[in-house]
């Protein structure tokens, strides 16, 4: 596969995952913008970890509930994207990290929402 | 995303920036209407007022206390008893409510004298209720009377009672959305941590942001029951004074209305670190998810498997029934704030409908970004509408029935489109697995009702046939259907009873042997 036609592939993939995430999570929408790059981090860091067979941090409640978020996306993610299964862990790493980029452009910095950035809950 | 400005509202071209249309590939970071801003003078808002917020859709469905406006009576009549906001102790916060009936001279001369006599007057008349709520109104607030002082003042006379204060006066916030945002704050600032309820599980949860609409609570109440799971709060639906001053006690708070009640989940777990995880309780997939997750919080994910399983037997085949008759209707999905995106995708994955508009009176940009998100492509987004951007957006849209509250709702019904109520519910409960099912038959009720084919008739101006007879709505919904639909054995419509909550009322629950703390 040729080096543009493999980032034709990884964007598409990407922007399956978003739509996922868009259309069935609800994690991503936390009202601050440091929240939300907390949550993104904490989600999906774990659900690249299980993709990739990596150990996952639950030592702590708040990691847990992370945890289980990441799980129930990891599941839903291989069910529904029948091309994951034929991805190198390599590949899965660097398809979830420009997830997350994604996802934080589309929730954080790119966000358009004005409240993000109020000090107060 | 184009911004959308309706023709009616050419006048006030500030309106422009609150409407979106979903257009095609567009994201997020394309296009957001402004939200929870102060209403434009000129635009008629359908919004309710701060303290609105505070006590109509927060406070009064705590069930066991006596619930005082501090101001004249006519902000208690209009917040009362119009929510079915029920309760396992006979309904007493919806029976009853309490006033000072504050008039003139009271607010030439002060009404604290007032105020105190009304508390103890009010806790003599039902001597069996031991809490109150007192909330501010917009002339207790003006005349700067000292609500706090006069309740402590009470509760040393009356060492036996307890008094929580919500000053959240209507002014308090562009709309209902502020005083949501001061009685959580107010809650956990006054009450949280006053009290140690008896944990009776090793796994405990506070549910949050659930009013018990019909029943809801109930209904999740019982999966969690089922699961082995205390639920030691519910913030406010169904929920008890002492056990919502428990919550800092939970292992986990479920949060569900994130826009009434996501802060004090957030407070929780910046003061206690206990973590938030944000559920839906409705449509078959997102329920069995979010019942998962808590499963699997706890380590007990072997138990909500179960319950998933045995619902989607007993209720799928009702839900699939409905589905058949209502693919490609067309919604106008217009609540107050979080059930735009709680309802936006699954009543179009799990009921065929299609959501043609969004809109939200008091939600925040966040909801927005939540609801168009999950709403699909040609959708119409509007923040706080008025009420001929409403007849507008129907005229434009054609929609086959809407979701909405009861003022637009009925101006709904005047063009002829069918309503159903998103915030009070039919005939709910409209939450869990059978409540989905019914959820679906009140819309296939309302779009395929009788009387409504009539009411497309003009008798003024329209020829009335006489050569028709009787219709049902099954003549109606089935007429284009293939047999093979018509006929399909493994469908049918709803079997549940009339009150689904009878048989969840004094229901006994398994005893599970204590497994290792998983938290
Ligand atoms: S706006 Fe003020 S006066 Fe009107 S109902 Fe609300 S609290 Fe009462």
């Amino acid at each position: 596969m040729g080096d543009a036609m493999r980032d034709d592939v990884m964007k598409d993939r990407t922007e399956q995952l978003v739509d996922y995430i868009m259309k069935k999570c609800l994690w991503q929408f936390h009202s601050r913008a440091w929240d939300r790059t907390r949550q993104n981090e904490g989600i999906l860091t774990r659900t690249r970890q299980l993709l990739c067979g990596e150990p996952v941090d639950i030592s702590t409640p708040e990691a847990r509930c992370y945890w289980v978020d990441a799980v129930c996306m990891a599941d839903a993610f291989r069910a529904r994207y029948a091309w994951l299964a034929d991805m190198s862990r390599d590949e899965i790493a660097e398809l979830m990290q420009g997830l997350h980029e994604r996802i934080e452009f589309l929730t954080v910095t790119g966000s358009l929402n004005l409240e993000l950035t109020d000090q107060k809950y | 995303m184009p911004y959308h400005l309706f023709k009616c509202s050419e006048c006030i071209p500030e309106r422009e920036k609150h409407a979106v249309i979903k257009g095609p590939g567009e994201t997020l970071a394309d296009a957001l209407p402004l939200g929870y801003l102060n209403t434009i003078p000129g635009t008629i808002s359908e919004r309710g007022c701060a303290y609105c917020g505070a006590k109509h859709v927060i406070g009064t469905p705590m069930k066991d206390v006596i619930h005082l406006s501090h101001g004249p009576v006519g902000c208690t009549y209009d917040t009362w008893q119009t929510k079915r906001y029920i309760s396992d102790n006979d309904n007493f916060q919806l029976k009853y409510t309490f006033a000072t009936d504050m008039k003139e001279k009271h607010i030439v001369f002060g009404a604290e004298k007032l105020l105190k006599q009304t508390i103890i007057d009010s806790f003599k008349a039902v001597p069996h209720i031991k809490h109150m709520t007192i909330y501010q109104t917009c002339a207790s607030a003006l005349i700067g009377d000292d609500i706090n002082a006069i309740a402590q003042e009470v509760m040393e006379e009356m060492p036996d009672v307890d008094i929580f204060v919500c000053n959240s006066p209507g002014f308090g916030g562009p709309s209902q959305s502020g005083g949501h945002h001061k009685i959580n704050i107010a809650w956990i600032n006054q009450k949280v941590g006053t009290f140690e309820p008896e944990i009776t599980s090793d796994y405990v949860i506070n549910y949050v942001g659930e009013y018990n609409i019909q029943g809801d609570q109930e209904v999740m109440q019982d999966y969690f029951k089922r699961m082995g799971i205390q639920v030691l709060s519910t913030f406010t639906g169904n929920g008890s004074y002492d056990g919502l001053r428990g919550m800092h006690l939970a292992h986990l708070n479920v949060l569900e209305c994130a826009r009434s009640a996501e802060y004090i989940c957030n407070e929780l777990r910046q003061r206690y670190g206990t973590p938030r995880l944000d559920i839906d309780g409705f449509g078959f997939e997102p329920l069995g998810t979010s019942l998962r997750k808590i499963g699997l919080f706890f380590g007990i994910e072997d138990r909500a498997q179960a319950i998933i399983e045995e619902e989607t037997a007993r209720w799928k085949p009702e839900l699939d029934w409905y589905r058949a008759r209502l693919t490609g209707k067309k919604v106008c999905l217009w609540p107050g704030g979080s059930k735009l995106w709680h309802w936006a995708h699954v009543i179009h994955d799990e009921m065929g409908v299609d959501v043609v508009s969004v809109y939200t009176k008091f939600g925040h940009q966040g909801d927005m970004e939540k609801g168009i998100a999950r709403c699909e492509e040609g959708a119409l987004a509007i923040d706080d509408p008025n009420e001929l951007e409403g007849l507008e957006a129907l005229d434009m849209l054609q929609p086959d029935i809407i979701f909405t509250g009861k003022r637009p709702g009925e101006v709904a019904k005047k063009v002829r489109v069918p309503y159903l109520n998103a915030h009070a519910y039919h005939n709910g409960p409209w939450k869990g697995f059978e409540g989905w099912v019914r959820f679906a038959r009140d819309i296939y009720n309302a779009i395929y009702s009788p009387i409504h084919e009539l009411s497309k008739l003009d008798i003024s101006k329209d020829e009335i046939p006489t050569d028709k007879g009787f219709v049902t709505r099954r003549m109606l919904s089935d007429a284009n259907l293939p047999d093979k639909v018509r006929n399909d054995p493994n469908m049918r419509p709803y079997t549940g009873k009339y009150d689904s909550l009878v048989d969840l009322r004094g229901k006994t629950y398994p005893t599970f042997e204590p497994q290792p703390v998983a938290v």
